[in-house]
Protein backbone atom coordinates (compact mmCIF):
# COMPACT_ATOMS: atom_id res chain seq x y z
CA UNK A 1 0.00 0.00 0.00
CA UNK A 2 1.92 2.90 -1.38
CA UNK A 3 5.40 3.79 -0.15
CA UNK A 4 7.29 4.27 2.73
CA UNK A 5 5.72 7.26 5.17
CA UNK A 6 7.65 10.68 4.51
CA UNK A 7 6.03 13.28 6.73
CA UNK A 8 7.91 16.10 5.18
CA UNK A 9 5.86 15.30 1.98
CA UNK A 10 2.72 16.94 4.04
CA UNK A 11 4.15 20.18 4.42
CA UNK A 12 5.20 19.81 0.20
CA UNK A 13 1.80 19.03 -0.56
CA UNK A 14 0.03 21.88 1.40
CA UNK A 15 0.76 24.61 -0.96
CA UNK A 16 -0.63 22.83 -3.76
CA UNK A 17 -3.46 21.48 -2.40
CA UNK A 18 -3.99 25.14 -1.09
CA UNK A 19 -4.44 26.42 -4.66
CA UNK A 20 -7.32 24.24 -5.65
CA UNK A 21 -9.02 25.96 -1.79
CA UNK A 22 -10.32 28.23 -4.19
CA UNK A 23 -12.67 26.01 -5.98
CA UNK A 24 -13.71 24.24 -2.88
CA UNK A 25 -14.60 27.81 -1.63
CA UNK A 26 -16.04 28.74 -4.78
CA UNK A 27 -18.73 25.36 -4.60
CA UNK A 28 -19.24 26.68 -0.92
CA UNK A 29 -20.54 30.12 -1.40
CA UNK A 30 -22.31 29.37 -4.33
CA UNK A 31 -24.27 26.73 -2.61
CA UNK A 32 -24.90 28.54 0.41
CA UNK A 33 -25.84 31.55 -1.31
CA UNK A 34 -28.05 29.54 -3.74
CA UNK A 35 -29.42 27.58 -0.98
CA UNK A 36 -30.74 30.41 1.29
CA UNK A 37 -32.79 31.20 -1.83
CA UNK A 38 -34.16 28.24 -2.04
CA UNK A 39 -34.18 27.80 2.04
CA UNK A 40 -36.47 31.26 2.03
CA UNK A 41 -38.72 30.01 -1.04
CA UNK A 42 -39.14 27.22 0.86
CA UNK A 43 -40.00 28.20 4.18
CA UNK A 44 -42.82 30.80 3.24
CA UNK A 45 -45.28 28.09 1.92
CA UNK A 46 -44.68 25.93 5.24
CA UNK A 47 -45.13 29.42 7.63
CA UNK A 48 -48.35 30.82 5.72
CA UNK A 49 -49.49 27.15 5.08
CA UNK A 50 -49.78 27.49 1.35
CA UNK A 51 -51.79 24.03 0.10
CA UNK A 52 -50.41 21.82 -2.54
CA UNK A 53 -47.01 24.03 -2.27
CA UNK A 54 -46.81 23.19 1.54
CA UNK A 55 -46.81 19.62 0.60
CA UNK A 56 -44.54 19.53 -2.08
CA UNK A 57 -42.15 21.32 0.40
CA UNK A 58 -42.52 18.70 3.13
CA UNK A 59 -41.53 15.99 0.41
CA UNK A 60 -38.35 18.15 -0.54
CA UNK A 61 -36.60 18.32 3.13
CA UNK A 62 -38.39 14.93 3.72
CA UNK A 63 -36.14 13.45 0.69
CA UNK A 64 -33.07 15.65 1.11
CA UNK A 65 -32.51 14.74 4.68
CA UNK A 66 -33.33 11.25 3.82
CA UNK A 67 -30.69 10.53 1.52
CA UNK A 68 -26.94 10.82 1.45
CA UNK A 69 -25.28 13.86 -0.24
CA UNK A 70 -23.64 11.33 -2.74
CA UNK A 71 -26.38 10.13 -4.05
CA UNK A 72 -28.05 13.61 -4.45
CA UNK A 73 -24.95 14.63 -6.44
CA UNK A 74 -25.53 11.23 -8.44
CA UNK A 75 -28.80 12.05 -8.98
CA UNK A 76 -28.36 15.52 -10.31
CA UNK A 77 -25.53 14.45 -12.24
CA UNK A 78 -27.18 12.25 -14.31
CA UNK A 79 -30.62 12.85 -13.89
CA UNK A 80 -30.61 16.52 -14.88
CA UNK A 81 -29.48 15.98 -18.07
CA UNK A 82 -31.90 13.05 -18.58
CA UNK A 83 -34.98 15.45 -17.65
CA UNK A 84 -33.76 18.68 -19.89
CA UNK A 85 -32.73 16.15 -22.80
CA UNK A 86 -36.95 15.92 -22.84
CA UNK A 87 -37.34 19.54 -23.71
CA UNK A 88 -34.04 19.06 -26.04
CA UNK A 89 -31.34 20.72 -23.99
CA UNK A 90 -28.24 19.22 -24.06
CA UNK A 91 -26.37 19.85 -20.99
CA UNK A 92 -24.29 16.85 -20.64
CA UNK A 93 -20.84 18.11 -21.63
CA UNK A 94 -21.45 21.14 -18.80
CA UNK A 95 -19.09 21.46 -16.05
CA UNK A 96 -19.23 18.90 -13.74
CA UNK A 97 -18.97 21.78 -11.16
CA UNK A 98 -22.37 23.53 -11.92
CA UNK A 99 -24.30 20.06 -11.14
CA UNK A 100 -22.09 20.23 -7.50
CA UNK A 101 -23.00 23.75 -7.44
CA UNK A 102 -27.04 22.61 -8.02
CA UNK A 103 -26.65 19.20 -5.98
CA UNK A 104 -25.12 21.64 -2.64
CA UNK A 105 -27.44 24.33 -3.52
CA UNK A 106 -30.97 21.95 -3.22
CA UNK A 107 -29.59 20.14 -0.15
CA UNK A 108 -28.66 23.54 2.38
CA UNK A 109 -31.45 24.67 0.49
CA UNK A 110 -33.93 22.40 2.44
CA UNK A 111 -31.50 22.74 5.55
CA UNK A 112 -31.91 26.26 5.58
CA UNK A 113 -35.58 26.04 5.09
CA UNK A 114 -36.17 24.18 8.06
CA UNK A 115 -33.99 26.67 10.41
CA UNK A 116 -35.51 29.18 8.97
CA UNK A 117 -39.13 28.01 9.56
CA UNK A 118 -38.02 26.88 13.28
CA UNK A 119 -36.23 29.90 14.15
CA UNK A 120 -39.51 32.63 12.93
CA UNK A 121 -41.45 30.53 14.65
CA UNK A 122 -39.31 30.60 17.53
CA UNK A 123 -40.09 34.37 17.94
CA UNK A 124 -43.19 35.02 20.27
CA UNK A 125 -46.21 35.96 18.06
CA UNK A 126 -46.27 38.68 20.69
CA UNK A 127 -43.52 40.48 19.02
CA UNK A 128 -45.83 40.99 15.86
CA UNK A 129 -48.64 41.83 17.55
CA UNK A 130 -47.20 44.30 19.77
CA UNK A 131 -45.28 45.92 16.15
CA UNK A 132 -48.86 45.58 14.37
CA UNK A 133 -49.97 48.00 17.75
CA UNK A 134 -47.57 50.52 16.94
CA UNK A 135 -49.06 50.88 13.48
CA UNK A 136 -45.75 48.83 12.00
CA UNK A 137 -46.37 47.59 8.15
CA UNK A 138 -45.78 43.69 7.96
CA UNK A 139 -42.76 44.84 6.17
CA UNK A 140 -41.73 46.76 8.57
CA UNK A 141 -42.44 44.11 11.47
CA UNK A 142 -40.47 41.48 9.42
CA UNK A 143 -36.85 43.22 8.94
CA UNK A 144 -37.07 45.30 11.90
CA UNK A 145 -38.64 43.11 14.65
CA UNK A 146 -39.18 39.57 13.74
CA UNK A 147 -36.15 38.96 11.71
CA UNK A 148 -33.58 40.46 14.20
CA UNK A 149 -34.30 37.91 16.51
CA UNK A 150 -34.77 34.98 14.51
CA UNK A 151 -31.35 35.57 13.30
CA UNK A 152 -30.52 35.08 16.72
CA UNK A 153 -32.07 31.61 17.01
CA UNK A 154 -31.30 30.72 13.98
CA UNK A 155 -27.34 31.38 13.76
CA UNK A 156 -25.68 28.75 15.66
CA UNK A 157 -27.86 25.77 13.01
CA UNK A 158 -26.54 28.01 9.76
CA UNK A 159 -23.35 28.32 11.19
CA UNK A 160 -22.93 24.52 11.52
CA UNK A 161 -24.36 24.14 8.36
CA UNK A 162 -22.25 25.90 6.84
CA UNK A 163 -19.27 24.21 8.31
CA UNK A 164 -20.91 20.81 7.62
CA UNK A 165 -21.62 21.68 3.80
CA UNK A 166 -17.85 22.88 3.47
CA UNK A 167 -17.03 19.20 4.87
CA UNK A 168 -19.69 17.63 2.20
CA UNK A 169 -17.69 19.49 -0.80
CA UNK A 170 -15.03 17.10 -0.37
CA UNK A 171 -17.27 14.49 -1.69
CA UNK A 172 -17.25 16.08 -5.35
CA UNK A 173 -14.77 14.78 -6.48
CA UNK A 174 -17.03 11.86 -7.27
CA UNK A 175 -18.10 12.96 -10.28
CA UNK A 176 -14.57 14.51 -11.64
CA UNK A 177 -14.32 18.04 -9.91
CA UNK A 178 -10.52 19.08 -9.83
CA UNK A 179 -11.20 20.78 -6.23
CA UNK A 180 -9.07 20.33 -3.36
CA UNK A 181 -9.68 16.74 -2.54
CA UNK A 182 -9.62 15.80 -6.80
CA UNK A 183 -6.42 17.36 -6.54
CA UNK A 184 -5.49 15.00 -3.76
CA UNK A 185 -6.66 11.97 -5.71
CA UNK A 186 -4.55 13.31 -9.27
CA UNK A 187 -0.88 13.66 -6.42
CA UNK A 188 -1.64 9.83 -4.61
CA UNK A 189 -2.26 8.68 -8.64
CA UNK A 190 1.08 10.34 -9.08
CA UNK A 191 3.44 9.70 -6.33
CA UNK A 192 1.04 6.84 -4.29
CA UNK A 193 1.92 8.74 -1.05
CA UNK A 194 -1.60 8.67 -0.35
CA UNK A 195 -1.59 8.96 3.90
CA UNK A 196 0.51 11.89 3.38
CA UNK A 197 -1.81 13.99 0.55
CA UNK A 198 -4.95 13.07 3.12
CA UNK A 199 -3.28 14.10 6.58
CA UNK A 200 -2.34 17.43 4.28
CA UNK A 201 -6.00 17.42 2.86
CA UNK A 202 -6.93 17.38 6.89
CA UNK A 203 -4.87 19.89 8.00
CA UNK A 204 -6.43 22.39 5.26
CA UNK A 205 -9.95 21.25 5.74
CA UNK A 206 -9.24 21.66 9.50
CA UNK A 207 -7.75 24.91 9.06
CA UNK A 208 -10.44 26.11 7.23
CA UNK A 209 -12.89 25.06 9.53
CA UNK A 210 -11.46 26.67 12.46
CA UNK A 211 -11.12 30.04 10.65
CA UNK A 212 -15.08 29.73 9.70
CA UNK A 213 -15.26 29.01 14.17
CA UNK A 214 -13.78 31.96 14.65
CA UNK A 215 -15.49 34.41 12.61
CA UNK A 216 -18.88 32.80 13.34
CA UNK A 217 -18.36 33.25 17.15
CA UNK A 218 -17.33 36.99 16.32
CA UNK A 219 -20.84 37.92 14.41
CA UNK A 220 -22.79 35.32 17.16
CA UNK A 221 -21.60 37.66 20.10
CA UNK A 222 -22.86 40.29 17.86
CA UNK A 223 -25.70 39.20 17.34
CA UNK A 224 -26.58 38.24 21.00
CA UNK A 225 -25.29 41.73 22.06
CA UNK A 226 -28.61 42.79 23.62
CA UNK A 227 -29.00 39.49 25.52
CA UNK A 228 -26.74 40.08 28.76
CA UNK A 229 -25.01 37.17 30.09
CA UNK A 230 -27.14 34.25 29.23
CA UNK A 231 -27.08 33.56 25.56
CA UNK A 232 -28.34 29.94 25.77
CA UNK A 233 -31.04 29.55 23.32
CA UNK A 234 -33.23 26.50 25.14
CA UNK B 1 -32.08 8.67 -22.88
CA UNK B 2 -35.41 7.83 -21.61
CA UNK B 3 -35.86 6.72 -18.10
CA UNK B 4 -36.74 2.92 -17.33
CA UNK B 5 -38.80 2.74 -14.69
CA UNK B 6 -39.14 -1.16 -14.96
CA UNK B 7 -35.25 -1.05 -14.54
CA UNK B 8 -35.36 0.62 -11.29
CA UNK B 9 -37.49 -2.10 -9.52
CA UNK B 10 -34.69 -4.25 -10.52
CA UNK B 11 -32.01 -2.49 -9.09
CA UNK B 12 -33.84 -1.75 -6.16
CA UNK B 13 -34.22 -5.67 -5.71
CA UNK B 14 -30.36 -5.84 -6.34
CA UNK B 15 -29.46 -2.83 -4.13
CA UNK B 16 -31.55 -3.98 -1.20
CA UNK B 17 -29.17 -7.21 -0.24
CA UNK B 18 -26.49 -3.75 0.80
CA UNK B 19 -29.06 -2.66 3.72
CA UNK B 20 -27.41 -5.50 6.08
CA UNK B 21 -23.78 -4.08 5.51
CA UNK B 22 -25.22 -0.55 5.24
CA UNK B 23 -27.01 -0.92 8.83
CA UNK B 24 -23.74 -2.40 10.57
CA UNK B 25 -21.83 0.51 9.52
CA UNK B 26 -24.31 3.24 10.57
CA UNK B 27 -25.13 0.76 13.83
CA UNK B 28 -22.31 -0.30 15.45
CA UNK B 29 -20.13 2.98 14.68
CA UNK B 30 -22.93 5.10 16.64
CA UNK B 31 -22.93 2.26 19.40
CA UNK B 32 -19.27 2.78 20.14
CA UNK B 33 -19.33 6.48 19.70
CA UNK B 34 -21.69 6.82 22.26
CA UNK B 35 -18.93 5.29 24.89
CA UNK B 36 -16.27 7.10 23.45
CA UNK B 37 -18.66 10.44 23.48
CA UNK B 38 -19.51 9.38 26.83
CA UNK B 39 -16.30 9.39 28.20
CA UNK B 40 -14.73 12.46 26.35
CA UNK B 41 -17.35 14.07 27.64
CA UNK B 42 -16.58 12.69 31.48
CA UNK B 43 -12.79 13.69 30.78
CA UNK B 44 -14.58 17.31 29.63
CA UNK B 45 -16.23 18.40 31.98
CA UNK B 46 -14.04 17.27 35.04
CA UNK B 47 -11.16 18.45 33.67
CA UNK B 48 -9.19 15.35 33.69
CA UNK B 49 -5.55 16.61 33.94
CA UNK B 50 -3.55 15.76 30.91
CA UNK B 51 -6.85 14.27 29.20
CA UNK B 52 -8.25 16.79 28.75
CA UNK B 53 -6.40 18.94 26.02
CA UNK B 54 -6.50 15.62 24.30
CA UNK B 55 -9.90 15.01 24.16
CA UNK B 56 -10.66 18.51 23.45
CA UNK B 57 -8.02 18.57 20.52
CA UNK B 58 -9.74 14.85 19.49
CA UNK B 59 -13.10 16.33 19.36
CA UNK B 60 -12.28 20.09 17.36
CA UNK B 61 -10.14 17.87 15.14
CA UNK B 62 -12.46 15.15 14.22
CA UNK B 63 -15.22 18.01 13.95
CA UNK B 64 -13.26 20.27 12.11
CA UNK B 65 -12.25 17.71 8.85
CA UNK B 66 -14.74 15.70 6.68
CA UNK B 67 -15.48 12.15 7.58
CA UNK B 68 -14.47 10.86 4.36
CA UNK B 69 -10.59 11.97 5.57
CA UNK B 70 -10.88 9.54 8.72
CA UNK B 71 -11.73 6.97 6.50
CA UNK B 72 -8.79 7.64 4.53
CA UNK B 73 -6.33 8.41 7.34
CA UNK B 74 -7.12 4.98 9.08
CA UNK B 75 -7.36 2.73 5.87
CA UNK B 76 -3.87 4.21 5.21
CA UNK B 77 -2.88 4.65 8.26
CA UNK B 78 -3.42 1.81 10.39
CA UNK B 79 -1.84 -0.91 8.29
CA UNK B 80 1.37 1.01 8.13
CA UNK B 81 1.97 0.99 11.65
CA UNK B 82 0.88 -2.16 12.22
CA UNK B 83 3.09 -3.73 9.29
CA UNK B 84 5.65 -2.01 11.04
CA UNK B 85 5.20 -3.66 14.00
CA UNK B 86 4.95 -6.68 12.76
CA UNK B 87 8.08 -6.85 10.84
CA UNK B 88 9.91 -5.91 13.87
CA UNK B 89 8.00 -8.45 15.75
CA UNK B 90 8.22 -10.74 13.14
CA UNK B 91 4.75 -11.83 14.02
CA UNK B 92 2.86 -14.17 11.68
CA UNK B 93 0.04 -11.79 10.44
CA UNK B 94 -0.70 -9.52 7.41
CA UNK B 95 -2.49 -6.72 7.43
CA UNK B 96 -4.14 -6.85 4.17
CA UNK B 97 -5.94 -9.68 5.41
CA UNK B 98 -7.84 -7.59 7.91
CA UNK B 99 -11.61 -6.86 6.54
CA UNK B 100 -11.98 -3.49 5.24
CA UNK B 101 -15.45 -2.99 7.03
CA UNK B 102 -13.43 -3.11 10.04
CA UNK B 103 -11.14 0.35 9.18
CA UNK B 104 -14.69 1.79 8.39
CA UNK B 105 -16.49 0.96 11.70
CA UNK B 106 -13.30 1.89 13.49
CA UNK B 107 -13.09 5.64 11.65
CA UNK B 108 -16.73 6.34 12.10
CA UNK B 109 -16.96 5.40 15.43
CA UNK B 110 -13.79 8.02 16.07
CA UNK B 111 -15.91 10.49 14.28
CA UNK B 112 -19.25 9.56 15.51
CA UNK B 113 -17.25 9.58 19.17
CA UNK B 114 -16.49 13.49 18.24
CA UNK B 115 -20.02 14.35 17.42
CA UNK B 116 -21.71 12.29 19.73
CA UNK B 117 -19.38 13.95 22.66
CA UNK B 118 -21.15 17.19 22.07
CA UNK B 119 -24.17 15.78 22.17
CA UNK B 120 -24.27 14.53 25.24
CA UNK B 121 -22.26 18.10 26.75
CA UNK B 122 -25.58 19.83 25.21
CA UNK B 123 -27.95 17.20 27.76
CA UNK B 124 -25.75 17.69 30.36
CA UNK B 125 -26.07 21.49 30.50
CA UNK B 126 -29.49 21.53 30.14
CA UNK B 127 -30.03 19.69 32.88
CA UNK B 128 -30.54 21.95 36.14
CA UNK B 129 -27.55 22.50 38.07
CA UNK B 130 -30.14 21.79 41.44
CA UNK B 131 -29.99 18.25 40.49
CA UNK B 132 -26.56 17.57 41.08
CA UNK B 133 -27.08 19.35 43.99
CA UNK B 134 -30.06 17.68 45.12
CA UNK B 135 -28.16 14.29 44.53
CA UNK B 136 -24.90 15.29 46.46
CA UNK B 137 -27.28 16.45 49.49
CA UNK B 138 -29.10 13.41 50.07
CA UNK B 139 -26.08 11.42 50.03
CA UNK B 140 -24.80 10.00 46.76
CA UNK B 141 -21.59 9.47 45.27
CA UNK B 142 -20.67 11.19 42.35
CA UNK B 143 -21.33 7.94 40.50
CA UNK B 144 -24.32 7.43 41.79
CA UNK B 145 -25.29 11.29 41.05
CA UNK B 146 -24.53 11.00 37.39
CA UNK B 147 -25.81 7.11 36.82
CA UNK B 148 -29.07 7.55 38.42
CA UNK B 149 -29.62 11.87 38.42
CA UNK B 150 -28.16 13.81 35.83
CA UNK B 151 -27.30 11.18 33.30
CA UNK B 152 -30.79 9.61 32.69
CA UNK B 153 -32.28 13.20 31.94
CA UNK B 154 -29.22 14.51 30.04
CA UNK B 155 -29.67 11.55 27.58
CA UNK B 156 -33.59 11.88 27.55
CA UNK B 157 -32.81 15.31 26.21
CA UNK B 158 -30.61 14.37 23.65
CA UNK B 159 -32.56 12.02 21.56
CA UNK B 160 -33.79 14.30 19.19
CA UNK B 161 -30.34 15.03 18.70
CA UNK B 162 -29.24 11.39 18.64
CA UNK B 163 -31.91 10.92 15.81
CA UNK B 164 -30.19 13.33 13.41
CA UNK B 165 -26.92 11.79 14.25
CA UNK B 166 -27.93 8.34 13.64
CA UNK B 167 -29.90 9.11 10.49
CA UNK B 168 -26.77 11.31 9.42
CA UNK B 169 -24.19 8.88 9.87
CA UNK B 170 -26.76 5.81 8.01
CA UNK B 171 -25.64 8.41 5.16
CA UNK B 172 -21.93 8.94 6.16
CA UNK B 173 -21.82 5.24 5.55
CA UNK B 174 -22.59 5.92 1.78
CA UNK B 175 -18.75 6.94 1.10
CA UNK B 176 -17.69 3.76 2.75
CA UNK B 177 -17.78 2.89 -1.30
CA UNK B 178 -14.82 4.91 -1.74
CA UNK B 179 -13.15 2.10 -0.09
CA UNK B 180 -14.76 -0.39 -2.16
CA UNK B 181 -17.26 -1.61 0.01
CA UNK B 182 -20.87 -3.32 -1.04
CA UNK B 183 -23.40 -1.36 0.79
CA UNK B 184 -26.09 0.77 -0.90
CA UNK B 185 -24.02 3.31 -2.43
CA UNK B 186 -21.42 0.88 -3.75
CA UNK B 187 -23.88 -1.65 -4.48
CA UNK B 188 -26.01 0.87 -6.41
CA UNK B 189 -22.69 2.03 -8.21
CA UNK B 190 -22.01 -1.70 -9.51
CA UNK B 191 -25.46 -2.74 -10.76
CA UNK B 192 -25.14 1.42 -12.90
CA UNK B 193 -22.00 0.27 -14.25
CA UNK B 194 -22.93 -3.18 -15.05
CA UNK B 195 -26.16 -2.49 -17.08
CA UNK B 196 -25.41 0.92 -18.01
CA UNK B 197 -28.41 2.19 -16.38
CA UNK B 198 -26.75 5.12 -13.86
CA UNK B 199 -30.13 7.22 -13.32
CA UNK B 200 -32.50 4.26 -12.14
CA UNK B 201 -29.82 2.53 -9.68
CA UNK B 202 -29.21 6.01 -7.71
CA UNK B 203 -32.94 6.06 -8.07
CA UNK B 204 -33.87 2.97 -6.15
CA UNK B 205 -31.04 3.63 -3.89
CA UNK B 206 -32.10 6.76 -2.82
CA UNK B 207 -35.74 4.82 -2.10
CA UNK B 208 -34.17 2.77 0.10
CA UNK B 209 -31.97 5.45 1.86
CA UNK B 210 -35.09 7.52 1.97
CA UNK B 211 -37.28 4.65 3.20
CA UNK B 212 -34.49 3.49 6.08
CA UNK B 213 -34.13 7.27 7.17
CA UNK B 214 -38.28 7.22 7.98
CA UNK B 215 -38.33 3.92 9.87
CA UNK B 216 -35.48 5.74 12.04
CA UNK B 217 -37.05 8.74 12.71
CA UNK B 218 -40.40 6.74 13.44
CA UNK B 219 -38.13 4.39 16.00
CA UNK B 220 -36.51 7.34 17.45
CA UNK B 221 -40.21 8.91 17.98
CA UNK B 222 -41.54 5.66 19.46
CA UNK B 223 -38.22 5.97 22.26
CA UNK B 224 -38.93 9.60 22.37
CA UNK B 225 -42.51 9.12 23.67
CA UNK B 226 -41.32 6.46 26.04
CA UNK B 227 -38.50 8.17 27.56
CA UNK B 228 -40.44 11.08 27.92
CA UNK B 229 -43.26 9.50 29.46
CA UNK B 230 -41.47 7.72 31.94
CA UNK B 231 -39.56 11.31 33.22
CA UNK B 232 -43.16 12.78 33.64
CA UNK B 233 -43.51 10.75 37.18
CA UNK B 234 -40.05 12.29 38.26
CA UNK B 235 -37.55 9.38 37.67
CA UNK B 236 -36.35 9.20 34.38
CA UNK B 237 -34.94 6.65 32.84
CA UNK B 238 -31.75 5.68 30.93
CA UNK B 239 -32.32 6.18 27.13
CA UNK B 240 -32.22 2.96 25.39
CA UNK B 241 -29.69 3.40 22.55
Amino acid sequence: MGKVFDPSLILEFIPTLVKYLGVTLEILVASIFLGTIIGIAAAIPKLFHIPIVKQLVTIYISFIRGTPIIIQLFLVFYGLPAVLSIINIDISRMDALYFVVITYSLSNGAIFAEIFRGAISAVEFGQTEAAYSIGMTPFQNFTRIVFPQAIRVAFPNIANTVIGSLKDTSLAFTIGVMDMMGRGETIIAATAHALEVYIALSVVYYGVVLILEKGFKVFEKYANRYQGTDTSVA
Amino acid sequence: MVIDIPFIWVAFKEIAKAIPLTLMLAVIPVVIGFFIGLAVTLIREYKVKGLYSIANGYVSFFRGTPAIMHIMLIYFGIPMVLDSMINSLNLPFETNKIPIYLYVIFALSLTAGSYLSEIIRSGISSVAKGQMEAAYSIGMSTPQAMGRILLPQALAKSIPNFTNLSVGFLHTTSIAFLVSQKELTGMANIVASSNLKFLESFIAAGLIYWGISIIMEGIYYLVEKRVQQYSKGGVGSLARD
